[in-house]
């Protein structure tokens, strides 16, 4: 059975829903420890005081923020606390929105949220609304300390939620610098492009995307276990830019 | 401003024959309000410093290595050299191995959004704008696998504001099964045709137009806030706390009540003023930023 990371109540006008939430996703990428490559111990972090050059314990420890070179304004953590409503559990939507209308960039991590007993009608009740008006919920909720934006949506027989990025934290390509070439691009080349994404064309089956780098460490992970040493790797091509795109297309759909 | 120097990754993304040479940038920028560990008694920044557990002793960063625990204190290190070995082609390049429609690909696999600049004189910068020509219209994503840092992604490429945008995906097995979350499942649950319709109208009545620069990072502007007056010597006061609600006796009568209200707010505000265009008006916010 999955644990829930947090309970609390999803409100929207006077209907409220107790809830439960849940990671939806994990890593699976191998972990490691750092180790003192002579005698294979482990390494500890401690913390020093870089004025008198000595370590300090954890309870004299406070957080500053530099407003300055090397001046800094120190925070207790009940001043870190305020920055954020205490208390109440309560995820409230503010407004709804088309679901199309959201551009996935802005969606960050993504919780389950399931049904607290006694919450199970209304539970239903939001989550069949949600589906027929094809809508997403906005609202705000204190997580880990800090309050998020988050978008409430139908996700595979269940609510879901997304913690949203803000409107500034996200770069536009308007800001980047990218190089204009001086000759566009043929349209033969633009055709013969156009059919080489075809001949690629697929249905997202998840599945299918293995990842083999995972596999392949752990794979080297026992060949050094057992003593062997890895094979050298073979030298990969140098992803040049083609000099002639078009014979490089026409060679790729010949391929 | 990110530019292509800045890149995190440098390699190329391969379409059929055709490299192009390109760096990633981050498409999220960093607002985050980082604080630094201080030394209470003196105001002095703390260092963390590396030590073995053996013999007690500083350990300079290049005498550091990677080690994997295969069973209680039984160690296999790996060095930089055997992770670049691994899959020496996926470090540098980005293989296109397929086009999906868009709308097949949920959201809950995207992980972090990025873009690729061109970084390869004017052969690159012509492969990339005949990608970005290809796909801009398309509403299908590429996909491919490639290794930044010492891990793995499947990564989806499209095309955002006239440029190549990556975003890294999650592996299948990193999205975890619904299986055992409580959704209220079976008749009993079920609302009746009323309660959803009443819900929907509802979720109408409180419609608006996507505008993501309308939220504002609260939580930033009042931490922010608190450190100005902390500086300024004044003291901080703790917030006022939130009730939690009750859940409603009468789901249908909360509705009804709540639809009620709704109505009568949106008539008395005008929504179109309030609600920044209208609610049912359906029209399509970009991402912008």
């Amino acid at each position: 059975m999955p644990r829930s990371i947090w309970n609390g109540t999803i409100t929207f006008g006077q209907v409220n829903v107790p809830i439960k939430l849940y990671s939806a996703t994990e890593s699976k990428t191998v972990h490691f420890n750092e180790l003192h490559a002579k005698d294979k111990a482990r390494i500890e972090h401690r913390r020093f005081c870089s004025k008198e050059n000595k370590e300090v314990p954890y309870e004299e420890v406070v957080k500053g923020y530099e407003v300055s070179g090397g001046k800094y304004v120190v925070l207790e953590k009940e001043e870190v606390a305020a920055a954020d409503p205490s208390g109440g559990k309560v995820v409230e939507l503010e407004h709804f929105v088309h679901a199309s209308e959201i551009d996935p960039v802005f969606y960050d991590h993504t919780y389950y949220v399931g049904a607290q007993d006694g919450g199970e009608d209304a539970y239903r009740l939001l989550l069949g609304a949600l589906r027929r008006s094809e809508r997403v919920g906005i609202g705000r909720f204190v997580f880990h300390n800090k309050e998020q934006l988050v978008a409430l949506r139908a996700l595979d027989g269940h609510l879901g939620l997304h913690t949203v990025r803000f409107a500034d934290e996200l770069v536009s390509g308007r800001d980047l610098d990218i190089p204009k070439p001086q000759k566009q691009p043929a349209k033969r080349e633009v055709d013969m492009a156009g059919r080489l994404v075809d001949t690629l064309a697929s249905v997202f089956d998840p599945a299918k995307y293995e990842d083999t780098y995972r596999k392949s460490v752990q794979k080297l992970i026992k060949q050094k276990a057992a003593g062997k040493e890895p094979e050298p790797p073979k030298e990969p091509s140098d992803g040049k830019p083609p000099d002639d795109l078009m014979a490089a297309l026409e060679a790729s759909l010949d391929a | 401003m990110p530019k292509s120097s800045r890149g995190i990754w440098n390699g190329s993304l391969s379409f059929g024959l055709v490299n192009v040479p390109v760096s990633l940038v981050s498409s999220v920028r960093d607002l985050g309000v980082h604080f630094t560990q201080i030394h209470e008694k003196d105001g002095a920044p703390i260092d963390t410093r590396r030590f073995c557990s053996k013999e007690d002793k500083e350990v300079p960063y290049e005498q550091i290595v990677a080690g994997y625990e295969l069973k209680k204190g039984k160690w296999v290190t790996l060095t930089d050299e055997d992770f670049e070995a691994v899959e020496p082609r996926k470090t540098r390049t980005i293989d296109i191995e397929a086009f999906v429609p868009a709308e097949q690909v949920d959201p809950i696999y995207f992980d972090h959004p990025y873009f690729l600049v061109p970084a390869g004189g004017e052969g690159g910068a012509r492969a990339y704008r005949l990608l970005v020509r290809v796909m801009k219209d398309s509403d299908r994503l590429a996909l491919g696998r490639f290794v930044l840092r010492t891990k793995e992604y499947l990564a989806a490429v499209h095309v955002r504001d006239d440029a190549l945008a990556l975003t890294t995906m999650l592996f299948h097995d990193e999205v975890r099964p619904t299986k055992g979350i409580e959704k209220a499942g079976g008749k009993t649950h079920a609302p009746s045709k009323k309660a959803v319709d009443n819900a929907v109208a509802l979720i109408e009545e409180l419609t608006t137009d996507w505008k993501p620069s309308r939220y504002k990072d609260r939580h930033r502007e009042r931490l922010l806030d608190i450190i100005d007056r902390k500086r300024k010597g004044r003291t901080i006061e703790a917030p006022e706390p939130q009730e939690e609600p009750e859940p409603v006796p009468d789901l249908m009568a909360a509705l009804e009540e709540s639809l009620a209200s709704a109505r009568k707010k949106s008539r008395s505000n005008g929504r179109s003023r309030s609600r920044g265009g209208g609610g049912k008006k359906k029209s399509r916010a970009k991402a912008k930023s």
